[in-house]
């Protein structure tokens, strides 16, 4: 029976429209929970909560 | 010497060795005497008037294919130059040739690609690192004096560690990336690997500049990299972040052992040098992995979907990875980034360098390598990508077993010289400059 975080590797492929070759399926999923174990530190608590990022701010036009 | 010698010496050397490392996928021997002969001829004259060098194969080349190592381009040919081979044609270098590199700077070492994978000259059974594999090996084999590479989590100072030469990351912004094939927008560098500390100055101070076609090109002055190469590091601060690999798991004994050897080697010719505390190497690595991941998927979707079997299977893994990162993965990732960016600029405002590792281990063989890319892989550096600090890959010492250790180095931005003087400090006082090429075996 297929896990949860292989369900959500299944449904993310999918909506990327990659087709995963069977062959090479293993590595790929074994790489995603890799990632996603990884992903877990961007969420720490204090870390990134307050500070905005990559703000837009267009120049005024005939730079005014 | 003559250009028209120099250029025929590398191109013999490069047919006297080559068949044993693949570190070339195209040699140019038409385009190194075309060149070499505008130069005898006086139409170019330079800084590196004659001096042969070689361009990693993700660098367009008018006329010359541009495969990135790839089965996706591999009959692809540029009609124009990429910036840096602008400004070494105009600075009077001589292209010999366009060298091996991971499938599209990320997916290596393959056995399943159109082109054999570089091999690392002090063994060729040990892989040469990567992915600027085929660059740090001509460099190391004596071919040439310096070859340019890219660099999007490690990918000049990674094989410049494990071949035993130099190889600077330079700021983000210093070099331009036009006509680079691109990896990941925010995290690219372009950047010199050279056999001595000078080489990689030279180079540098010929490619970096501002260029308005790169938009991540920054208008900044360019500094002098040779001026005060030979002054020593009396007086300056070094700081060194060892909660990043004293305790990482899997690291060599012997590799550590250099870090501490460089570190008093710099003590002894009069710098101060002090332990730093910053934020995890596992945070910096997360945010790092996250942004190339989503990145590098932005830059391949469109094959991903169209002609997913025509990428080697290292390559397919790591770039339809970034398929599962979510838009608040890559937001929140970036906001960490600047945290640590103002970390390691805190740090920097106290320190004149940071002193760190690079790998954690000699080159491995290639039916031993570990994923360098994964959680808790033996190398560290993709940190200074995330932040944009200039980095660079100092060789020190050879390991036990005969392969090259070294350490990296790493300064505040725009301040490549000062890089480049600690570097050249250690690569004197280590007696790595005594060092002579490896005969491949």
């Amino acid at each position: 029976m297929a896990s949860e975080d292989e369900h959500a590797f299944d449904m993310l492929m999918t909506r990327a429209g990659v087709a995963v070759d069977p062959a090479r399926r293993e590595g790929l999923l074994a790489a995603y929970r890799d990632l996603l174990a990884a992903t877990t530190l961007l969420y720490a608590p204090g870390l990134g909560e307050a500070e905005p990022a990559m703000v837009f701010r267009p120049d005024p036009l005939g730079g005014v | 010497m003559t250009a028209t010698a120099a250029a025929k010496a590398a191109l013999a050397r490069i047919n006297a060795a080559d068949y044993l490392l693949d570190a070339f996928i195209t040699v140019t021997p038409a385009r190194a005497m075309a060149e070499a002969r505008a130069v005898e001829a006086g139409f170019v004259s330079g800084p590196l008037a004659g001096v042969p060098y070689a361009l990693k194969d993700i660098f367009d080349s008018e006329g010359v294919r541009t495969t990135c190592h790839s089965r996706l381009r591999e009959d692809h040919v540029p009609a124009t130059d990429c910036h840096v081979a602008e400004r070494l044609r105009l600075a009077g270098a001589l292209l010999v040739g366009k060298t091996g590199t991971h499938e599209f700077a990320i997916g290596g070492p393959s056995f399943d690609l159109p082109f054999p994978p570089p091999r690392n000259p002090w063994d060729r059974e040990h892989v040469p690192g990567g992915s600027s594999s085929g660059s740090a090996a001509a460099v190391a084999a004596g071919m040439v004096r310096f070859a340019i590479g890219s660099d999007t989590g490690g990918s000049i100072r990674h094989p410049a560690a494990y071949c035993g030469v130099a190889g600077l990351k330079p700021s983000y912004g210093r070099v331009s990336r036009r006509g680079a094939f691109p990896l990941s927008f925010s995290m690219d560098h372009v950047g010199p690997l050279g056999w001595r500390m000078r080489d990689v100055a030279e180079a540098l101070a010929v490619i970096a500049g501002h260029d308005p076609l790169d938009p991540g090109s920054a208008d900044l002055p360019v500094g002098d990299y040779l001026r005060d190469l030979e002054a020593g590091v009396a007086g300056l601060r070094v700081g060194v972040p060892r909660g990043w690999f004293a305790g990482a798991k899997g690291a060599d004994p012997e590799a550590l052992a250099a870090i501490d050897r460089s570190i008093a080697l710099l003590r002894e010719a009069g710098a101060t040098v002090n332990d730093v505390t910053l934020p995890d190497f596992a945070r910096f690595a997360a945010a790092g992995r996250v942004i190339l991941a989503a990145e590098a998927f932005a830059v391949h979707a469109r094959e991903l979907r169209a002609r997913p079997g025509d990428y080697g299977a290292i390559a397919f893994q790591r770039l339809a990875l970034g398929a599962t990162v979510t838009g608040a993965d890559y937001v929140q990732a970036q906001r960490l980034r600047r945290e640590l960016t103002a970390a390691v600029d805190d740090a920097l405002a106290r320190f004149d360098v940071l002193l760190t590792a690079n790998v954690l281990i000699p080159a491995p063989r290639f039916d031993a390598r570990p994923d360098a890319m994964a959680a808790g892989a033996p190398v560290q550096m993709i940190q200074f990508n995330l932040t944009g600090h200039p980095a660079l890959a100092v060789p020190i010492c050879l390991h036990s077993a005969g392969m090259p250790l070294g350490v990296q180095l790493a300064g505040r931005a725009f301040d490549e010289a000062t890089l480049l003087r600690v570097g050249r400090t250690l690569e004197g006082l280590s007696g790595w400059e005594a060092m002579p090429h490896p005969r491949p075996r």
